[in-house]
Protein backbone atom coordinates (compact mmCIF):
# COMPACT_ATOMS: atom_id res chain seq x y z
CA UNK A 1 0.00 0.00 0.00
CA UNK A 2 2.79 2.53 0.79
CA UNK A 3 4.54 1.55 -2.00
CA UNK A 4 1.97 1.65 -4.19
CA UNK A 5 1.35 5.33 -2.96
CA UNK A 6 5.08 6.07 -3.52
CA UNK A 7 4.63 4.99 -6.71
CA UNK A 8 1.75 6.94 -7.83
CA UNK A 9 3.72 9.97 -6.50
CA UNK A 10 6.33 9.11 -8.79
CA UNK A 11 4.38 8.88 -11.55
CA UNK A 12 2.75 11.91 -10.64
CA UNK A 13 6.00 13.76 -10.29
CA UNK A 14 7.46 12.41 -14.05
CA UNK A 15 4.20 13.36 -15.77
CA UNK A 16 4.19 17.07 -14.05
CA UNK A 17 7.50 17.35 -15.21
CA UNK A 18 7.06 16.33 -18.93
CA UNK A 19 3.70 17.68 -19.42
CA UNK A 20 3.81 20.64 -16.90
CA UNK A 21 1.54 23.75 -17.84
CA UNK A 22 4.88 25.98 -16.78
CA UNK A 23 7.11 23.95 -19.63
CA UNK A 24 8.32 26.69 -21.86
CA UNK A 25 10.44 26.66 -25.21
CA UNK A 26 13.72 27.80 -25.24
CA UNK A 27 14.44 30.68 -26.07
CA UNK A 28 17.98 31.64 -28.14
CA UNK A 29 19.65 34.88 -29.65
CA UNK A 30 20.57 34.05 -33.04
CA UNK A 31 22.32 35.96 -35.82
CA UNK A 32 20.36 38.03 -38.22
CA UNK A 33 22.17 38.32 -41.80
CA UNK A 34 22.56 42.04 -41.85
CA UNK A 35 24.88 41.53 -37.86
CA UNK A 36 26.78 38.58 -39.77
CA UNK A 37 27.24 40.30 -43.03
CA UNK A 38 28.92 43.12 -41.25
CA UNK A 39 30.68 40.83 -39.28
CA UNK A 40 32.22 39.04 -42.49
CA UNK A 41 32.56 42.02 -44.88
CA UNK A 42 34.32 44.53 -42.36
CA UNK A 43 36.53 41.26 -41.33
CA UNK A 44 37.11 41.67 -44.89
CA UNK A 45 38.16 44.63 -45.63
CA UNK A 46 40.10 45.23 -42.51
CA UNK A 47 42.28 42.51 -43.85
CA UNK A 48 42.77 44.13 -47.44
CA UNK A 49 43.22 47.55 -45.96
CA UNK A 50 46.55 45.97 -44.06
CA UNK A 51 47.07 44.55 -47.66
CA UNK A 52 45.86 41.01 -47.36
CA UNK A 53 43.65 39.08 -49.32
CA UNK A 54 41.42 36.69 -47.42
CA UNK A 55 38.54 34.70 -47.26
CA UNK A 56 35.88 34.55 -44.68
CA UNK A 57 32.93 32.62 -42.99
CA UNK A 58 30.60 33.84 -40.45
CA UNK A 59 28.62 30.73 -39.14
CA UNK A 60 25.93 30.57 -37.00
CA UNK A 61 24.93 28.44 -33.73
CA UNK A 62 24.90 24.87 -35.53
CA UNK A 63 27.39 25.55 -37.64
CA UNK A 64 25.46 26.77 -40.33
CA UNK A 65 26.99 28.74 -42.85
CA UNK A 66 25.57 32.63 -42.72
CA UNK A 67 28.04 34.47 -44.65
CA UNK A 68 30.89 33.01 -47.04
CA UNK A 69 33.17 35.62 -48.29
CA UNK A 70 36.19 34.80 -50.95
CA UNK A 71 38.61 37.57 -51.51
CA UNK A 72 40.50 38.57 -54.76
CA UNK A 73 43.33 36.28 -55.15
CA UNK A 74 43.21 34.52 -52.40
CA UNK A 75 44.71 31.26 -52.47
CA UNK A 76 42.21 28.38 -53.39
CA UNK A 77 42.30 27.21 -49.83
CA UNK A 78 40.84 29.73 -47.74
CA UNK A 79 37.46 29.43 -48.25
CA UNK A 80 37.95 25.85 -46.81
CA UNK A 81 39.94 27.09 -44.12
CA UNK A 82 37.54 29.86 -42.99
CA UNK A 83 35.23 27.45 -42.55
CA UNK A 84 36.97 25.00 -40.59
CA UNK A 85 38.51 27.70 -38.04
CA UNK A 86 35.01 28.98 -37.66
CA UNK A 87 33.52 26.03 -36.92
CA UNK A 88 36.25 24.70 -34.89
CA UNK A 89 35.83 28.20 -32.73
CA UNK A 90 31.96 27.37 -32.28
CA UNK A 91 32.40 23.59 -31.74
CA UNK A 92 35.22 24.82 -28.73
CA UNK A 93 33.32 28.56 -27.84
CA UNK A 94 36.91 29.31 -27.98
CA UNK A 95 39.27 31.54 -30.51
CA UNK A 96 40.33 28.21 -32.55
CA UNK A 97 44.34 29.10 -31.53
CA UNK A 98 43.26 28.60 -28.30
CA UNK A 99 41.80 25.18 -29.20
CA UNK A 100 45.15 24.63 -31.33
CA UNK A 101 47.66 25.65 -28.69
CA UNK A 102 44.68 22.88 -26.37
CA UNK A 103 45.87 20.18 -28.67
CA UNK A 104 49.26 20.83 -29.55
CA UNK A 105 50.62 18.33 -27.13
CA UNK A 106 47.81 15.93 -27.42
CA UNK A 107 47.92 14.88 -31.25
CA UNK A 108 45.78 12.04 -30.76
CA UNK A 109 42.89 14.60 -29.00
CA UNK A 110 39.34 13.22 -30.28
CA UNK A 111 38.34 16.57 -30.75
CA UNK A 112 40.75 16.78 -34.07
CA UNK A 113 38.66 13.74 -35.66
CA UNK A 114 35.76 15.45 -35.35
CA UNK A 115 34.83 16.39 -39.07
CA UNK A 116 35.82 19.81 -40.18
CA UNK A 117 37.81 20.66 -36.94
CA UNK A 118 41.33 22.35 -37.39
CA UNK A 119 43.95 23.31 -35.17
CA UNK A 120 44.40 26.71 -36.59
CA UNK A 121 44.34 30.14 -35.26
CA UNK A 122 42.03 32.96 -37.48
CA UNK A 123 38.57 32.52 -36.08
CA UNK A 124 36.65 34.09 -32.58
CA UNK A 125 33.44 32.65 -31.15
CA UNK A 126 30.56 35.14 -31.56
CA UNK A 127 28.89 35.62 -28.42
CA UNK A 128 25.95 37.56 -26.71
CA UNK A 129 26.73 37.84 -23.71
CA UNK A 130 28.27 34.06 -22.03
CA UNK A 131 26.73 32.37 -24.98
CA UNK A 132 28.15 31.59 -28.12
CA UNK A 133 26.18 32.29 -30.69
CA UNK A 134 28.44 31.42 -33.83
CA UNK A 135 32.08 32.15 -35.23
CA UNK A 136 34.00 33.96 -37.16
CA UNK A 137 36.85 32.47 -39.31
CA UNK A 138 39.44 34.25 -41.69
CA UNK A 139 42.16 33.11 -43.87
CA UNK A 140 44.84 34.07 -46.28
CA UNK A 141 46.99 36.64 -44.02
CA UNK A 142 50.53 35.68 -43.48
CA UNK A 143 49.54 34.54 -39.92
CA UNK A 144 46.88 33.40 -37.79
CA UNK A 145 47.60 35.97 -35.35
CA UNK A 146 46.84 38.62 -38.52
CA UNK A 147 43.74 36.70 -39.44
CA UNK A 148 42.36 36.82 -35.86
CA UNK A 149 43.17 40.94 -35.58
CA UNK A 150 40.39 40.64 -38.54
CA UNK A 151 37.64 38.60 -37.18
CA UNK A 152 37.67 40.31 -33.94
CA UNK A 153 37.74 43.54 -35.97
CA UNK A 154 34.34 42.11 -37.93
CA UNK A 155 32.92 41.53 -34.22
CA UNK A 156 33.82 44.67 -32.86
CA UNK A 157 32.27 46.18 -35.72
CA UNK A 158 28.91 45.01 -34.29
CA UNK A 159 29.69 44.77 -30.60
CA UNK A 160 26.52 46.78 -29.53
CA UNK A 161 23.95 44.43 -31.35
CA UNK A 162 25.23 41.25 -29.89
CA UNK A 163 23.26 41.30 -26.38
CA UNK B 1 63.17 12.86 -104.22
CA UNK B 2 59.85 11.55 -102.84
CA UNK B 3 61.87 10.29 -99.98
CA UNK B 4 63.66 13.68 -99.62
CA UNK B 5 60.59 15.51 -99.92
CA UNK B 6 58.57 13.27 -97.45
CA UNK B 7 62.03 14.08 -94.94
CA UNK B 8 61.44 17.71 -95.64
CA UNK B 9 58.01 17.35 -94.79
CA UNK B 10 58.82 16.08 -91.86
CA UNK B 11 61.39 18.24 -90.65
CA UNK B 12 58.82 20.97 -91.42
CA UNK B 13 56.12 19.56 -89.82
CA UNK B 14 58.23 19.25 -86.49
CA UNK B 15 59.53 22.89 -86.82
CA UNK B 16 56.04 24.02 -86.75
CA UNK B 17 55.18 21.73 -83.54
CA UNK B 18 58.12 23.45 -81.52
CA UNK B 19 57.45 26.57 -83.17
CA UNK B 20 53.86 26.93 -81.83
CA UNK B 21 54.95 25.35 -78.53
CA UNK B 22 58.20 27.72 -77.79
CA UNK B 23 57.29 31.05 -79.85
CA UNK B 24 58.49 34.06 -78.72
CA UNK B 25 54.94 35.18 -79.30
CA UNK B 26 53.43 32.76 -76.70
CA UNK B 27 51.15 35.03 -74.55
CA UNK B 28 49.02 33.93 -71.07
CA UNK B 29 45.64 34.30 -71.47
CA UNK B 30 43.82 37.07 -70.33
CA UNK B 31 39.70 37.61 -68.96
CA UNK B 32 37.98 39.57 -66.61
CA UNK B 33 37.03 38.14 -63.26
CA UNK B 34 34.41 39.38 -61.02
CA UNK B 35 35.84 41.08 -57.78
CA UNK B 36 34.97 40.74 -54.52
CA UNK B 37 33.53 43.65 -54.19
CA UNK B 38 31.11 43.27 -57.32
CA UNK B 39 29.86 39.92 -56.41
CA UNK B 40 29.11 41.22 -52.92
CA UNK B 41 26.61 43.78 -54.22
CA UNK B 42 24.89 41.44 -56.65
CA UNK B 43 24.27 39.17 -53.48
CA UNK B 44 23.19 41.72 -51.15
CA UNK B 45 21.16 43.01 -53.91
CA UNK B 46 19.50 40.02 -54.82
CA UNK B 47 18.53 39.34 -50.84
CA UNK B 48 17.17 42.63 -50.44
CA UNK B 49 15.09 42.85 -53.54
CA UNK B 50 13.56 39.45 -52.25
CA UNK B 51 13.36 40.86 -49.21
CA UNK B 52 11.10 43.44 -50.68
CA UNK B 53 9.35 41.59 -51.97
CA UNK B 54 8.37 39.72 -48.70
CA UNK B 55 10.78 36.54 -49.35
CA UNK B 56 13.50 35.33 -47.51
CA UNK B 57 16.04 33.69 -49.76
CA UNK B 58 20.02 32.77 -49.50
CA UNK B 59 21.82 33.90 -52.46
CA UNK B 60 25.26 32.26 -53.81
CA UNK B 61 27.31 34.12 -56.50
CA UNK B 62 30.15 31.96 -58.54
CA UNK B 63 32.85 32.88 -60.85
CA UNK B 64 33.87 31.57 -64.02
CA UNK B 65 35.17 28.17 -62.86
CA UNK B 66 32.11 28.12 -60.51
CA UNK B 67 33.88 28.72 -57.49
CA UNK B 68 31.81 30.46 -54.83
CA UNK B 69 32.15 33.90 -54.39
CA UNK B 70 29.80 35.13 -51.99
CA UNK B 71 27.32 32.53 -49.97
CA UNK B 72 24.39 34.62 -47.86
CA UNK B 73 21.80 32.97 -45.65
CA UNK B 74 18.80 35.19 -44.74
CA UNK B 75 18.11 34.17 -40.89
CA UNK B 76 14.98 33.37 -41.72
CA UNK B 77 15.52 31.21 -44.95
CA UNK B 78 14.77 27.51 -45.71
CA UNK B 79 17.14 24.66 -44.13
CA UNK B 80 17.70 23.63 -48.43
CA UNK B 81 17.84 27.28 -49.69
CA UNK B 82 21.46 27.45 -49.18
CA UNK B 83 22.89 24.64 -51.25
CA UNK B 84 20.23 24.78 -53.72
CA UNK B 85 21.05 28.70 -54.73
CA UNK B 86 24.46 27.05 -54.76
CA UNK B 87 23.51 24.34 -57.05
CA UNK B 88 21.10 26.71 -59.10
CA UNK B 89 24.34 29.17 -59.50
CA UNK B 90 26.56 26.13 -60.40
CA UNK B 91 24.36 25.50 -62.59
CA UNK B 92 23.99 28.74 -64.52
CA UNK B 93 27.40 28.72 -65.26
CA UNK B 94 27.93 25.52 -66.54
CA UNK B 95 25.67 25.87 -69.19
CA UNK B 96 25.77 29.75 -69.47
CA UNK B 97 22.13 29.55 -69.44
CA UNK B 98 19.53 30.78 -67.14
CA UNK B 99 18.89 27.43 -64.43
CA UNK B 100 15.31 27.50 -65.38
CA UNK B 101 16.07 27.62 -69.23
CA UNK B 102 18.47 24.44 -68.15
CA UNK B 103 15.05 22.92 -66.52
CA UNK B 104 13.21 23.62 -69.53
CA UNK B 105 15.86 22.03 -71.66
CA UNK B 106 15.54 19.11 -69.59
CA UNK B 107 12.30 18.64 -68.69
CA UNK B 108 11.27 16.22 -71.28
CA UNK B 109 13.80 14.33 -70.62
CA UNK B 110 14.54 12.56 -67.25
CA UNK B 111 18.23 10.99 -68.34
CA UNK B 112 19.49 13.69 -69.44
CA UNK B 113 23.41 12.97 -69.04
CA UNK B 114 23.82 17.08 -67.46
CA UNK B 115 21.12 15.77 -64.54
CA UNK B 116 24.21 12.98 -63.01
CA UNK B 117 26.81 15.93 -63.03
CA UNK B 118 27.80 16.61 -59.59
CA UNK B 119 25.83 19.93 -58.58
CA UNK B 120 23.36 20.31 -61.47
CA UNK B 121 20.09 21.29 -60.85
CA UNK B 122 17.10 21.68 -62.66
CA UNK B 123 15.58 24.73 -60.99
CA UNK B 124 14.55 27.91 -61.50
CA UNK B 125 16.51 31.26 -59.88
CA UNK B 126 20.08 31.34 -61.31
CA UNK B 127 21.08 34.06 -63.99
CA UNK B 128 24.77 33.88 -66.01
CA UNK B 129 26.92 37.00 -65.32
CA UNK B 130 28.22 37.77 -68.55
CA UNK B 131 30.36 40.34 -69.97
CA UNK B 132 28.75 40.42 -73.39
CA UNK B 133 28.54 36.95 -74.77
CA UNK B 134 31.34 36.16 -72.56
CA UNK B 135 29.82 34.06 -68.84
CA UNK B 136 32.27 35.07 -66.05
CA UNK B 137 29.74 33.46 -63.28
CA UNK B 138 26.30 32.85 -62.09
CA UNK B 139 23.92 34.12 -59.24
CA UNK B 140 21.25 31.90 -58.11
CA UNK B 141 18.67 32.37 -55.43
CA UNK B 142 16.50 30.08 -53.54
CA UNK B 143 13.52 30.70 -51.11
CA UNK B 144 11.01 32.53 -52.45
CA UNK B 145 7.93 30.79 -53.32
CA UNK B 146 8.75 29.87 -57.08
CA UNK B 147 11.95 29.81 -59.03
CA UNK B 148 10.42 32.95 -61.33
CA UNK B 149 10.42 35.03 -58.31
CA UNK B 150 14.06 33.35 -57.40
CA UNK B 151 15.35 34.45 -60.71
CA UNK B 152 13.50 38.06 -60.62
CA UNK B 153 15.51 38.64 -57.78
CA UNK B 154 18.96 37.37 -59.45
CA UNK B 155 18.31 39.54 -62.12
CA UNK B 156 17.90 42.68 -59.83
CA UNK B 157 21.69 41.95 -58.40
CA UNK B 158 23.16 41.89 -62.36
CA UNK B 159 21.06 45.05 -62.87
CA UNK B 160 23.28 46.52 -59.51
CA UNK B 161 26.14 46.58 -61.44
CA UNK B 162 25.85 46.42 -64.92
CA UNK B 163 27.73 49.22 -65.82
CA UNK B 164 30.88 47.62 -64.23
CA UNK B 165 30.29 44.51 -66.20
CA UNK B 166 32.59 45.11 -69.48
Amino acid sequence: MIKTTIGTAALALACSLAISAHAQLVTVKQLSLPIAASIGITALETCKAQGYNVSVHVIGNMGEVLVALRGDNTGPHTMENSMRKALTSRGTRLPSGEFAENVSKTPNAGALRLGNMIPARGALPIKAGQDTIGAVGVSGAPGGDKDEACAKAGIDKVADQLK
Amino acid sequence: MSKIHRLAGVSLATALAFGLATSANAQLLQHKDLSSAIARTIALTAIDACKEAGYNVSVHVVGRNGEVLVGLRHHAAGVNTFENSWKKAYTSRTFRIASGKFAENVGQNPVAGQLFLANITAARGALPIMIGEETIGAVGVSGAPGGDKDEVCAQAGIDKVKDQLR
